[in-house]
């Protein structure tokens, strides 16, 4: 997605793509904004079990959410090593952002399945549920775009080594993990520590 | 294969990424959709014409008030702004194009596929029976257990997906491709009432996402959103439908306003009465779109003090609004006003818009509206906005810019019998449902019984339908006539104000040959006139050769990749194997992904 | 319940009654040219009469503005104080733009531009004010009235109106569990606190002669108070009836979802509470026969002191207690007349597309006996 924004003549100076992708943030806060308050509004209107506190396991998610903010880390370093022009520690942590995704995945994954075989807690057991699995599902799915996304620069940088620089595609993938883990920090917060207020 | 894509032919349309020739799509697509939302308000006016008549039955009747909502909203107010957005907005900003072209392209066919697959339904004989606004728990696969309310969501959310992308690329394009000088209280009006609208599109598309991804899980996953028996709530939905619901309401008629504005300048020679008061008043109208929508559920026990809350703001908006019209009537007040069928319609849109918004006062107060709400009151009120207001400002819309897409004029004559057409028949349809509201005949009913007093204004409005139809096929006439017959137009036929007016009809495929430099608001006017009104010689385009400006390529990607899109959604629609189609559609939607990025631009 | 002569109509109510009912009323007026001189009784149900084009005139049964009782006259005053100012402000912007496009059209042969001017603050300061003003006109009352209205008087008759697809079922807990059906019977004069909600869609209850509307929404309970309009002739037998719909599309028959109000004198209520209840005589032999076949209908349907009462499970079919009494049958679909009762009886979805009625495929016969059964339930005793 270059484009028209090759030339970089813009009103704001700032580039196409990452204005862009500014715009699509503003988008997803209301589409979190939704799906948050959706949660809200269902957490405790479940008809019959599991509830919240019955099922969710503080220190599971308190790592997977470690691993989400140390893969921010690690975009912020890719994306300095891909200014610097260092393709060698670009690659490292643009590798090290997809691990952290992936592993975080991994640990949904994991959490899913330990709700569904071990809690009985399946997308339409309750309404809690249903709630849950679309706000967390949703994060899921876009931590799983971000990873495509980083995989493929990771690829690209791979094949075409020296040459292929792009910071301005680096940075707009940034953008867009950072904003991903910032909502992750809000559904710990709202999801998985409000049970315990 | 992007390079050597022929620039003609039925491959260069389907290829193509010059937002002139999209926003051409769009226009085309959204005329076709307004011939099938046609049919479907004629079918039930004539239903509705006599009592206990038997045209269709109440399922039938119930289909095509959704379908006749939904695609006149969807797929044909909405894509028919966005063909303005697409022709328009890169011109009158002075930008070779849009910020992304190929997402443009993508836009258009995700909408394109999105409007098919809603219409779909009709072609498996399963419409969607609950209304435009789908309210829970009718639209529940207990209540309407064939696929007719997932084609109504995933059609809906397809489209939806359409404009999120547009409203980000045209967001971009007008915050980030302004031509030298074009600060931002200098564009043209239409371009900032759709800057507005692209806001409210941004945020308000991702709540009525979610509400349809819940219905959809609801209906297809069994989860219990909106089901009261397994703790969901009914009301839910309507909030969030009307969260989004009402800040479409003026994603549907900020554009109008816009165009409106423009034609009222430019028919009377004279700028925008207080511009920059219609700035901020489209900026204001916008903001507190987002305050009001519960005054849509007035009768669903909000609790008095919320009542009272929203009633308030409805209200507020009514300052922005009528400051508006003042100022279009102002705009025209000592001018030189020139009445052809784009400045009658302009006009028009003032005089029935504000009955709209009269009645639409009514309804802010809830102590009134507890009458009205879901009578007829109602639909004539949105009907006089929407349909005197958008549509009116948007066929003036098609009038005025039809010389610059095309090269050729549009019959006035023909022209002037449609808009007096559409005007009797218009107000004929529709200002008798002001009387069968009051006389307390619902919405939605496919039948009443003899004895109601509702006999004799059911049979205008639907003369006033036949009327009115007769209009819209003498558009059509005049549409496909022009194209072939029509006056040759020159580059500014109507002695225009904006920057589109500067450059060839049709423009070429580079728009500007030399990007503009502009130094005020309605700079093309002060290029041609001083400022008392001297005639001046306007600087001509310079002559360069086409080969030397690059232009985006052409790509095949865009469409493949919204088939892909509009695949996925297919499969929610589709018995037993639908997981298969959208596995499918997925494949394709990433396979296109990749084939998009690894092109060379 | 006369209906008035056009003439008579508009001169005498021109200004008594706001304008919103003017505007209905003299437009309707003035366009019709046969006014039947038809009296409430003779009412006419869906289907039974022929259509009449010109039959329009001002006493629509649903009027909105009939200013009956104290919520409604509120109302109206709310209305004609908006719509004085929504006609003020038409003539404020159509003659200002008539006359504009009149002074300010383009002459032939007229080269020159016109004066560009670009505003003036004082006139768009003033176009920004004086609609505050006008709408805090509109606000004040509106709000008088929106809160005066959520009080609900203590003395409130309880009536449950729980929609279902697609009739009304009404419940008197305060008066001795009395159920009926699409038929709601009221004491003249009486604030009526209504628990308003449904058994399957959102449905939504509205009695447009006694003033504003509720929602009946599944999963949740709404309240709305409305005190019925006294009696305009205090000594009708058997009431006068206003006529209710369901106003908010809930399926294929939402069109046929209608109900009846029927405003009794205190006494007559009264009498009616001790009758509503009552078990069906069974005297003849057809009614004895009836007995008998009304047995397959109980699984759905009940009749007060029968042993359909006894049988346990969702009754989903509207209560028959005393439905010989009722004036329609299918929610204001028809008449109830034998002949009408026959014809549902033979093909339910006939007459009411989409409804949970079975065709039992009984016999003309069998059709004879338990209508004469149900329709014999009670007789007229108040």
């Amino acid at each position: 997605m270059s484009e028209a924004a090759h030339s970089h003549h813009t009103t704001t100076g700032i580039d196409n793509r990452k204005f862009a992708m500014w715009v699509l943030i503003a988008s997803e806060c209301f589409l979190f904004g939704t799906l948050i308050a959706n949660y809200l509004i269902n957490k405790s209107r479940g008809l019959v079990g599991p509830k919240p506190q019955e099922i969710y396991d503080i220190n599971i998610t308190t790592l997977s959410t470690f691993d989400l903010l140390m893969s921010s880390v690690a975009m912020v370093l890719a994306l300095h090593y891909c200014k610097e022009k260092n393709l060698r520690k670009f690659q490292f942590w643009t590798a090290m952002v997809v691990l952290g995704g992936a592993i975080f995945l991994g640990f949904q994954y994991y959490e899913f399945s330990t709700f569904i075989h071990h809690d009985g807690l399946s997308l339409a057991t309750n309404i809690f549920g249903s709630s849950f699995y679309l706000l967390t599902g949703c994060h899921g799915a876009h931590v799983a775009v971000g990873v495509l996304w980083m995989s493929s620069i990771l690829v690209t940088s791979l094949v075409k080594g020296q040459d292929w620089f792009n910071s301005e595609v680096v940075e707009v993938a940034g953008l867009y993990w950072h904003f991903v883990d910032v909502v992750w920090i809000l559904i710990f917060t709202i999801v998985y520590l409000f049970v315990y207020v | 294969m992007a390079k050597n894509l022929p620039k003609t032919g039925i491959i260069s349309w389907l290829t193509t990424v010059d937002h002139k020739r999209i926003g051409i799509m769009y226009a085309l697509s959204s005329l076709f959709f307004l011939i099938i939302g046609g049919i479907d308000a004629l079918l039930m006016r004539t239903q509705l014409m006599v009592p206990n008549n038997t045209v269709v039955t109440g399922d039938i009747f119930n289909g095509l008030v959704t379908m006749h909502g939904t695609t006149m909203i969807f797929l044909v107010v909405m894509p028919l702004s966005a063909a303005f957005f697409n022709f328009l907005v890169p011109l009158q900003i002075g930008a070779a194009d849009v910020a992304f072209p190929r997402l443009n392209s993508l836009s258009f066919w995700i909408f394109f596929f999105g409007g098919c697959l809603l219409n779909a339904s009709y072609l498996v004989q399963q419409i969607p029976a609950m209304g435009w606004f789908a309210y829970a728990n009718l639209s529940s696969k207990q209540f309407n257990p064939t696929h007719s309310v997932d084609f109504w969501a995933l059609g809906v959310q397809v489209v939806g997906l359409a404009s999120l992308i547009a409203a980000i690329n045209f967001f971009v394009t007008i915050i980030n491709m302004r031509c030298k000088g074009m600060t931002l209280l200098k564009m043209p009006l239409f371009i900032w009432t759709t800057l507005v609208t692209q806001v409210l599109l941004i945020l308000s598309l991702p709540v009525i996402t979610v509400a349809l991804v819940m219905l959809s899980f609801d209906r297809t996953f069994g989860t219990g959103f909106f089901n009261p028996s397994q703790g969901g709530q009914v009301i839910m939905w309507q909030h969030l439908f009307w969260v989004f619901g009402h800040p479409e309401v003026y994603i549907l008629i900020l554009p109008a306003m816009g165009i409106v504005s423009e034609i009222l300048s430019t028919f009377a020679k004279k700028p925008l009465f207080g511009y920059t008061v219609m700035v901020y008043s489209s900026c204001a109208i916008g903001f507190l779109g987002f305050a009001v929508w519960a005054h849509h559920m007035f009768t669903t026990g909000l609790g008095v003090w919320a009542t009272a809350l929203f009633s308030a703001a409805t209200m507020l908006i009514a300052v922005p609004t009528g400051v508006k019209i003042f100022n279009w009537i102002s705009t025209l007040w000592g001018g030189k006003i020139r009445f052809t069928t784009a400045s009658m319609f302009a006009i028009s849109f003032v005089a029935m818009f504000t009955l709209g918004g009269l009645s639409g006062i009514m309804h802010s107060s809830p102590v009134i509206d507890t009458q009205h709400q879901d009578t007829y009151f109602v639909v004539a009120h949105f009907h006089y906005v929407l349909y005197g207001g958008a549509v009116m400002g948007l066929f003036g819309g098609i009038f005025y810019w039809f010389p610059k897409v095309t090269g050729k004029f549009m019959n006035e004559l023909m022209g002037k019998a449609q808009f007096w057409l559409y005007m009797v028949g218009f107000n004929l349809t529709f200002f008798p449902m002001h009387f069968l509201g009051l006389e307390g005949m619902p919405r939605r009913i496919y039948t009443y019984a003899p004895d109601m007093n509702w006999n004799f204004w059911n049979f205008c409005a639907t003369m006033g339908a036949y009327v009115t139809a007769i209009g819209g096929i003498l558009f059509f006439v005049n549409f496909f006539w022009s194209l072939k017959f029509g006056a040759k137009a020159g580059n500014d036929p109507w002695d225009g104000r904006t920057l589109e007016w500067s450059i060839p009809s049709p423009p070429p495929e580079y728009n500007f040959a030399k990007l503009p430099e502009v130094t005020q608001l309605d700079d093309w006017w002060y290029k041609k006139y001083t400022h008392d009104g001297k005639r001046l010689n306007p600087p001509s385009q310079p002559v360069v050769d086409p080969k030397t400006i690059h232009l985006p390529h052409q790509s095949f990607w865009p469409m493949v990749l919204a088939f892909g899109i509009t695949m996925i959604a297919t499969g929610f629609c589709v018995p037993s194997s639908g997981v298969f189609v959208s596995l499918i559609g997925l494949a394709i939607t990433m396979a296109s992904t990749y084939g998009w990025a690894y092109e060379e631009p | 319940m006369v209906k008035n002569h056009w003439c008579r109509s508009v001169s005498a109510k021109l200004f008594r009654e706001g304008f919103g009912k003017i505007m209905s009323g003299s437009f309707l007026s003035l366009s019709s040219l046969s006014l039947a001189q038809e009296t409430q009784e003779q009412l006419p149900a869906f289907g039974d009469t022929k259509w009449k084009l010109f039959d329009v005139s001002w006493d629509a049964p649903m009027n909105t503005v009939t200013g009956l009782t104290e919520w409604s006259r509120d109302i109206n005053n709310v209305y004609s104080i908006t719509t004085w100012i929504c006609v003020f402000v038409f003539f404020a912007v159509s003659i200002p733009l008539v006359y504009t496009l009149y002074r300010f059209r383009h002459k032939a042969g007229d080269q020159a531009p016109p004066k560009q001017f670009h505003g003036n603050s004082t006139l768009e300061i003033i176009w920004t004010v004086v609609p505050v003003v006008l709408l805090l006109f509109i606000a004040v009352p509106t709000w008088r009235i929106l809160f005066k209205h959520a009080q609900v008087p203590p003395s409130a008759m309880k009536i449950e109106a729980i929609g279902h697809q697609w009739w009304w079922e009404f419940r008197y807990p305060d008066n001795g569990n009395v159920v009926t059906a699409n038929e709601l019977h009221v004491p003249e004069n009486t604030p009526v606190h209504f628990t308003v909600y449904s058994e399957d869609v959102i449905h939504s209850f509205w009695i447009p002669a006694w003033g504003g509307k509720k929602d009946a929404l599944p999963g949740h309970k709404n309240e709305i108070t409305l005190t019925s309009p006294p009696l305009k002739n205090a000594n009708v037998k058997g009431g006068e009836m206003y006529q209710g719909q369901c106003v908010e599309l809930c399926g294929a028959s939402h069109a046929l979802m209608r109900f009846n109000a029927v405003v009794h004198s205190k006494g007559e209520f009264d009498s009616w509470v001790k009758t509503a209840n009552s078990p069906p005589t069974v005297e003849t032999a057809s009614q004895k026969a009836g007995e008998e076949v009304f047995a397959r209908c109980q699984a759905c349907h009940t009749i007060a002191g029968t042993p359909s009462e006894q049988l346990p499970g969702n009754k989903i079919g509207p209560n028959l207690s005393n439905f010989g009494n009722r004036k329609y049958l299918g929610a204001g679909t028809r008449m109830n007349t034998p002949e009408n009762l026959a014809q549902w009886l033979k093909n339910p979805a006939g007459i009411k597309p989409g409804n949970l009625m079975p065709n039992l495929g009984l016999t003309d016969e069998e059709i004879a006996h338990v209508s004469s059964y149900i329709r014999q339930s009670t007789t007229k005793t108040y």
